[in-house]
């Protein structure tokens, strides 16, 4: 798969040949800034893809680069690409996840509507994660829908276990 | 000048929330996933209140037995200003 690299990114990339690694840049900060920023889309893009190094030969060759600074560019993709494929993962959206969890068994003895009772009940504290965020979430519940509960997440996790699922899981591996 | 009896600003203009409810429940927690043996009283209470737009909210929260007397007595504090009124 060839990357596809648009006029303006080309355009900001052209800036690469010019750096002199003896010298100081005599350009504007702007350009310095495009080409820097090219580089990185550049990379960032190889990796997000995973394209072969013939493949990431055959993207750059366009830009008309000297044989010396395809090389160069192909050994820091090579070099550099496993790192940023783990940094990109982190990216993925990200949904509340499960950090810890407090209960309480509580007994009612009465309300406003009645008095003299005896009715026991579960209060749970969720506390979740999300994007580094921490959020709780206080719920509660009778005894019998908690035992549901358990049984609902004990099917769940029996699902992992059927053949179905150990086929999908040994495919994706 | 005209008087007036009654203040623009109140309870039944649309310009502050609204009580609707307020429910309670004294409970007692015999037991906690830190502490497996408990005798801790407690009141709790969900209030629901309206916004201006009509929109319920539920608040609860939950008050110790000491907690809930000095709330009590908060209340019983403005009774007795409202006698001298």
């Amino acid at each position: 798969m060839l990357l596809d690299l648009s006029e303006e990114h080309k355009e900001h990339l052209a800036f690469l040949p010019q750096v002199d690694s003896a010298g100081k840049l005599s350009v504007s900060s702007d350009t310095v800034q495009h080409g820097v920023e090219g580089l990185i889309h550049l990379l960032t893009e190889s990796s997000k893809l995973m394209i072969s190094e013939l493949d990431f030969q055959d993207s750059v060759f366009v830009l008309g680069f000297s044989e010396e600074l395809n090389k160069l560019l192909l050994q820091l993709y090579l070099d550099n690409r496993k790192e940023i494929r783990t940094i990109l993962s982190e990216l993925a959206p990200d949904l509340p996840s499960y950090h810890s969890l407090e209960w309480r068994l509580d007994v009612q003895l009465a309300s406003r509507s009645l008095r003299q009772q005896m009715k026991p009940s579960v209060t749970i504290k969720l506390h979740l994660n999300q994007n580094g965020d921490h959020n709780t979430q206080v719920l509660q519940t009778d005894p019998a829908t908690l035992l549901h509960l358990v049984q609902q997440l004990e099917q769940a996790l029996e699902e992992m276990k059927t053949n179905h699922c150990r086929r999908v899981v040994r495919n994706i591996k | 000048m005209e008087g007036c009896s009654e203040p623009q600003l109140d309870a039944k203009a649309k310009v502050t929330n609204q009580l609707i409810d307020f429910q309670w429940k004294l409970g007692m927690a015999v037991s906690s996933d830190s502490c497996r043996s408990l005798k801790y009283p407690y009141v709790a209470v969900i209030l629901k209140v309206a916004d201006p737009s009509g929109q319920v909210k539920n608040k609860s929260f939950e008050m110790t037995i000491p907690q809930f007397q000095n709330f009590y007595r908060q209340f019983k504090e403005i009774a007795a200003v409202i006698e001298t009124v």
